[in-house]
């Protein structure tokens, strides 16, 4: 959604450039292909005049203006604050509804609005294929807070540097900016290098070792949601200790254990696929502590009288 | 057995072990890594090498450089698609930073990007004539009296036409000999439509 809203958006600004030149006839055939499309999409959405109009909604996930409203990335913010020691105001107005989100729900921009997922998660199939297929894919386990070292390094390099470093190693940042630049200005820059070096990252070392251990993005989301008031949490008597939960949680965190700490992105996976329904969502500041094995794995394993006898019957 | 022979057929090529191999690849690549980042930082300080204008209401390029979040407006919604981003041409620190090339399309005074800069790197100014003059600070025209047509005889009157603060910024004399005025902003529109080849007329630019 988020990502084809990134394709959709360079393809206006060529539209745009299309209206205002108000010389429909001598476009190419191509040009004029791409002019009709846009003209339906956009047709319910225009009044009068269209090439002001479009410029309602701009930007991308990094940094947007939706209709007069700006939102940025918190790490924008930090990274701007990290290279000139100090903060533009509207910057500050606008990475206060993300910061403020991320308070509530935690890591949410990682599993729902983050761009680059999408072809995360494309890559992530790709390795299944190759497992599939005998060939070797790298699953190494790294300390998770490896992550909280890119965003202290991060910072740092900023400040020595004096420009927002952060933009050209920060995958939704280099999604947005490369989508624009391909479709709308033609070419690439080097930030699509770094993206591609973080597949074969996610290839070759682990599973989604990027957004597990390397991204400052989410390493700042996390801090942020440390103390988040939504959470998922194990309900103890209803868990069987099947551990499906962990094999499937893209973040390589611990559900089977209650661990799911101020990394988990509420994506909601592992209440998907746990065959007994033993997790919600709760209301709650902190993780409960360690519950021990799930009460119906221990049904199976020490069954009691009462028990033993329904299953002679 | 399949494993074992590719190993044999490596051995030949480079005595190393594998993992050292791998070691000393990583080695080299993050040694790399780091000269790439650090070297263009210092040419870009000692000799800008390509004459390029930042958007209009530009802080100096210092602050500019940190205050800018690379985040690509002010191209999306220029009306004259004259900003572009750099690459790592200028260097590192000016990667994907927009700038304005004035022989290649040239500002219009528009001031739709200092609108919607969400970092502060491009100042909002209102579009009228005296913001403009007193807080625009893009450069300055330079004529080349031996290049220029209209110093040479020829009249021409080319770039006087072009300006949009004409007469503000920029005056003709006799045989429409362009004079740039003090209150010049260096938007670049004379350097665009200047008709001779290499252009007479050019913006020098001020990074502040």
């Amino acid at each position: 959604m988020v990502f084809a809203m990134l394709i959709v958006l360079p393809y206006i600004y060529v539209y745009q450039t299309f209206l205002e030149s108000h010389a429909y006839d001598l476009l190419a055939d191509s040009e004029k292909q791409l002019y009709d499309i846009m003209e339906t999409l956009t047709q319910p959405f225009v009044g009068s005049d269209p090439e002001n109009e479009l410029d309602a909604i701009k930007g991308t996930t990094w940094s947007g203006n939706f209709f007069g409203f700006m939102i940025s990335d918190p790490l924008a913010g930090l990274g701007q604050f990290a290279a000139g020691l100090s903060m533009h105001q509207p910057l500050l107005l606008a990475i206060l509804i993300p910061v403020l989100l991320t308070l509530l729900f935690g890591r949410f921009y990682c599993g729902w609005i983050c761009p680059a997922i999408f072809l995360y998660e494309l890559n992530t199939n790709i390795r299944m294929m190759l497992k599939r297929m005998g060939l070797r894919v790298g699953s190494k386990g790294i300390s998770l807070n490896l992550k909280y070292y890119v965003l202290a390094l991060g910072v740092l390099l900023s400040g020595f540097f004096g420009t927002v470093f952060f933009a050209s190693i920060y995958p939704p940042a280099i999604i947005g900016r490369e989508l624009f630049y391909a479709i709308a200005l033609g070419g690439f820059s080097s930030g699509l290098v770094f993206f591609i070096l973080t597949l074969l990252f996610d290839l070759l070392v682990a599973r989604r070792g990027f957004c597990r251990y390397l991204c400052p993005g989410g390493a700042l989301y996390s801090l942020l949601g440390r103390y988040r008031v939504l959470r998922i949490q194990r309900i103890v008597a209803e868990c069987n200790d099947c551990a499906k939960c962990n094999a499937v949680c893209e973040l390589g965190l611990d559900p089977l254990n209650d661990g799911f700490g101020q990394e988990c992105n509420n994506c909601t996976a592992c209440i998907a696929i746990c065959p007994t329904d033993g997790l919600e969502f709760k209301f709650q500041i902190k993780d409960i502590a360690a519950q021990g094995p799930g009460h119906l794995g221990k049904k199976y394993l020490y069954p009691s009288a009462e028990d033993q006898a329904a299953q002679v019957e | 057995m399949q494993r074992e022979l590719k190993k044999s057929s490596c051995d030949t090529i480079a005595p190393s072990v594998e993992n050292t191999d791998r070691r000393n690849f990583l080695k080299e690549l993050i040694a790399s890594a780091i000269a790439l980042a650090v070297q263009p930082v210092h040419a870009a300080q000692n000799q800008p090498s390509i004459r390029f204008l930042r958007p209009p209401g530009s802080l100096p390029e210092k602050e500019f450089a940190s205050q800018c979040i690379h985040c690509g407006q002010c191209s999306a919604v220029c009306p004259n698609r004259c900003i572009r981003y750099f690459g790592l041409e200028n260097g590192f620190a000016s990667m994907d930073t927009p700038y304005i090339i004035p022989r290649e399309k040239a500002c219009i005074l528009c001031m739709k990007c200092g609108d919607i800069c969400p970092s502060g790197a491009i100042q909002p100014i209102k579009r009228a004539l005296e913001p403009i003059i007193s807080k625009v600070r893009m450069g300055k025209a330079v004529v080349d009296r031996q290049l220029c047509l209209s110093w040479q005889g020829k009249t021409c009157g080319v770039c006087y036409r072009a300006c949009p603060l004409a007469d503000v910024a920029i005056r003709v004399g006799l045989l429409e000999q362009p004079h740039v005025l003090d209150k010049c902003v260096g938007c670049g529109l004379c350097e665009r439509s200047c008709i001779q080849l290499p252009q007479a007329i050019r913006i020098i630019p001020n990074y502040g």
